[in-house]
C-alpha cells in the first residue's frame, strides 16, 4: 500500500474537522475524495500533506510515518500537492515555477524521471509560455502549471485538491485527460478531490464519500453507482 | 545585438566611473562615494524586504557592526590591511544578523518589524553607552587607514581621496555585483517564492525559515560591508550611524526606487542623494523638503520610480506593470 491513512482527527480551534477519516491509497491508483462544500476534503489533504497538523492518527506513506511532519519533510518523501485555485508563484515565470518544482522533490535516480522537457511533452502551451510570468496565464494554463510543478519533484503520489474548479469546459476536459494520461503513462497514483463527479467518476478506480468530518461510503464506481440512496444522501444537495 | 548594446553600456559606465573626478572634481567624488555607500546599503535591506519581505525595520544595526568592526579592526590591529578592515565589517554584519535569524526568521509582518525597531533601539543605546568599545556619541575616529597593499607589487595611499574613489567603486562595485547575482541563482527564485507565498514554499520541499535565514544573513553581511565602507570614508564612526533614522533612510531609498527591482534601490539613492544635496544649498529645512518630496513620489508612483517606469511602458504596450508587493 503506498498511503494508509488511519483514524485521523483534525481540529481548527474548537471545530472537529475531521473525524476519524480512514483511507488508503495504492500504487499506481487513481482514489477519488468526494463530498459536498465543507465537508472536510481539503482538509484531509492538507493534514496529509502537513499544512494542519493532525491531532489524533496516523499516515503512513510508502511505510514511513509521516504524520505531522513539516510539508517539506512530505514534499521530500515523494507526496506533492496539487492546491486548489491554482496556487502558483504569479511573479515568476513558467520556466522558474518548474525548477521550483524539481528543486524541492525528491531527486529520483530512476528512468524516466520528470524533466522540463518531459513537462512540456504532456503540457505543449506552457513550452510556448515558458518565458511568460504566471501570472498572465489563463486559469487552464496555471492549472497545467500547477500540475507540472508537483510533478517535477517526481512524486509517487500526487494530491490533487479541485483541478477542474472554475474552468472553461473545454478546459475541464484537458485536466483530465492530463491527469489520466499522467497515471497511465508513469503510474502516478492520485489521490483527487473534485466536485464534478462525472470528472471523478471517469478517473477514479475507488471512490470515498464524504460526510460531515468523515467518510460515509467507500467502494468502486461500480458500487456507487449500484447505491442511489449513498449517492443522494452524501453528494446531492 | 541586445547582448552587444548591453556591452557598450556597461563600457560607457566604466569610463564614466573613471572620468568622474576628472570632470566633476573631488567634492562631487566624495558626494558619489556616499551615494554609492547608500545605494549599498539600501540594496542589501531590498533583498530581505523587496526579494523575501522580510520587514527588517532596524538594519542600521548591521550597519553599525560593520563601520565598527572596521573601526576597531584598524585601531586595535596594527598592519590590518584595508580590505581586512571591510572583511572585518562584513564579518560583523553577518555574525549579528546570524545570532538574531533563529528568532527573526520565525515571525514575520507586523511582529518582525516590531522586533527590529526594538532590536535597533537596544542596538543604539549599547552604542551610546559601551563607550570604551564605540566611543559613544563621540564615536571612534583618527584610526589608521592603511594603504592598499599587494606586497612586492603595489602599495595605494588610501588617504588621498581620488585613490579611495576608486577603492570604494571597487569594493562596493563587487559587492552590487554579488548582490545581483545573488538574486538571480535559483535560490532567487526561492526568495521571491517565499515573499509571495511562504506556505506554497513549503509543500514544494523548500526549508523557509532556514532559506529565510540565509538571506537575512546575506542582508546583514553587506549592510557591514557599507558601514564599514563608511567608516573608512569618514575615518569615523559613531553611535548616530545606528539610530532608527538610519534603519529608515535605505528603506525610503529603496521604496521611492522601486522596491523589489534590483535597480530601484541605486535610483533611490541617487534620487535622495541628489535632492538632499540641492534642499541644503538653498535652504536650511532640508528634513522638510525630503519629507515633502517623499509625499509626492509616494502619491504619484507608490511602487517608486521603477513602478513608475514599468506602468508607463504597460500603458505603451512594451512591459508588463511591476506588481504591487
Amino acid at each position: 500500500m503506498l498511503l494508509e491513512v488511519q483514524n485521523l482527527n483534525t481540529y481548527y480551534v474548537t471545530s472537529h474537522v475531521l473525524q476519524n477519516v480512514s483511507l488508503n491509497v495504492n500504487e499506481g491508483e487513481v482514489v477519488a475524495l468526494l463530498g459536498r462544500n465543507g465537508m472536510g476534503k481539503s482538509t484531509t489533504l492538507k493534514s496529509i500533506m502537513g499544512l494542519v497538523k493532525p491531532k489524533s492518527g496516523t499516515v503512513t506513506f510508502q511505510g514511513k510515518n509521516v504524520t505531522g511532519l513539516p510539508p517539506f519533510r512530505v514534499a521530500k518523501a515523494g507526496i506533492a500537492y496539487v492546491p486548489e485555485e491554482r496556487r502558483i508563484f504569479p511573479q515568476l515565470s513558467v520556466m522558474d515555477n518548474l525548477e521550483m518544482g524539481i528543486k524541492g522533490g525528491k531527486q529520483s535516480t530512476k528512468e524516466g524521471i520528470w524533466t522540463v522537457e518531459r513537462i512540456f511533452n504532456h503540457f505543449p502551451i506552457l513550452k510556448e509560455r515558458a518565458k511568460q510570468q504566471g501570472r498572465y496565464l489563463s486559469g487552464g494554463e496555471q492549472q497545467m502549471l500547477t500540475i507540472g510543478r508537483a510533478l517535477m519533484g517526481n512524486p509517487s503520489l500526487l494530491l490533487v485538491d479541485e483541478p477542474t474548479e472554475g474552468l472553461a469546459p473545454l478546459m475541464v476536459r484537458e485536466v483530465r485527460d492530463i491527469l489520466e494520461n499522467i497515471n497511465k503513462d508513469t503510474g502516478v497514483s492520485i489521490l483527487l478531490v473534485e466536485h464534478n463527479v462525472k470528472v471523478a467518476m471517469s478517473l477514479a478506480n475507488r471512490i470515498y464519500l464524504m460526510g460531515k468530518a468523515h467518510i460515509g461510503f467507500s467502494g468502486s464506481k461500480d458500487e456507487l453507482e449500484a447505491n442511489p440512496e449513498v449517492r443522494a444522501k452524501y453528494l446531492e444537495v | 545585438m541586445k547582448k552587444a548594446i548591453k556591452w557598450i553600456l556597461w563600457i560607457i559606465l566604466g569610463i564614466g566611473l573613471i572620468l568622474i573626478p576628472k570632470i566633476f572634481g573631488i567634492y562631487y567624488t566624495n558626494f558619489f562615494v556616499s551615494l554609492a555607500i547608500m545605494a549599498v546599503f539600501s540594496q542589501s535591506i531590498n533583498i530581505e524586504l523587496g526579494y523575501t519581505r522580510i520587514l527588517n525595520f532596524g538594519h542600521a544595526m548591521f550597519f553599525g557592526m560593520g563601520g565598527y568592526g572596521a573601526a576597531q579592526a584598524l585601531a586595535l590591529i596594527p598592519g590590518m590591511p584595508i580590505l581586512g578592515a571591510v572583511l572585518c565589517g562584513m564579518l560583523g554584519g553577518g555574525l549579528l544578523a546570524l545570532v538574531l535569524s533563529p528568532l527573526v526568521v520565525r515571525v514575520s509582518g507586523m511582529a518582525c518589524a516590531m522586533l527590529h525597531v526594538a532590536f535597533n533601539a537596544l542596538f543604539f543605546m549599547l552604542a551610546m553607552k559601551l563607550r570604551p568599545l564605540t566611543g559613544g556619541e563621540d564615536g571612534i575616529s583618527g584610526f589608521p587607514i592603511p594603504p592598499f597593499n599587494i606586497p612586492g607589487i603595489i602599495s595605494i595611499d588610501m588617504t588621498n581621496p581620488l585613490n579611495f574613489y576608486y577603492f570604494a567603486v571597487a569594493v562596493l562595485g563587487i559587492s552590487m555585483w554579488l548582490m545581483w547575482y545573488f538574486t538571480k541563482t535559483p535560490f532567487g527564485q526561492i526568495m521571491i517564492g517565499i515573499r509571495d507565498n511562504p506556505k506554497r514554499v513549503n509543500y514544494l520541499g523548500f526549508k523557509v525559515p532556514e532559506s529565510r535565514a540565509l538571506v537575512y544573513i546575506v542582508g546583514g553581511s553587506f549592510a557591514g560591508v557599507s558601514g564599514s565602507m563608511y567608516a573608512l570614508f569618514q575615518n569615523l564612526f559613531s553611535s548616530d550611524a545606528t539610530s532608527g533614522l538610519n534603519s529608515f533612510q535605505p528603506v525610503l531609498m529603496t521604496m521611492v526606487g522601486g522596491i523589489g527591482t534590483f535597480i530601484g534601490p541605486i535610483i533611490g539613492s541617487a534620487f535622495f542623494s541628489v535632492v538632499e544635496e540641492l534642499a541644503r544649498r538653498y535652504t536650511e529645512r532640508v528634513e522638510l523638503v525630503m519629507g515633502l518630496t517623499l509625499i509626492i513620489v509616494i502619491l504619484f508612483a507608490p511602487m517608486g520610480f521603477m513602478g513608475l517606469y514599468r506602468d508607463l511602458k504597460a500603458r505603451w504596450g512594451k512591459a508588463p506593470s511591476l506588481p504591487k508587493i
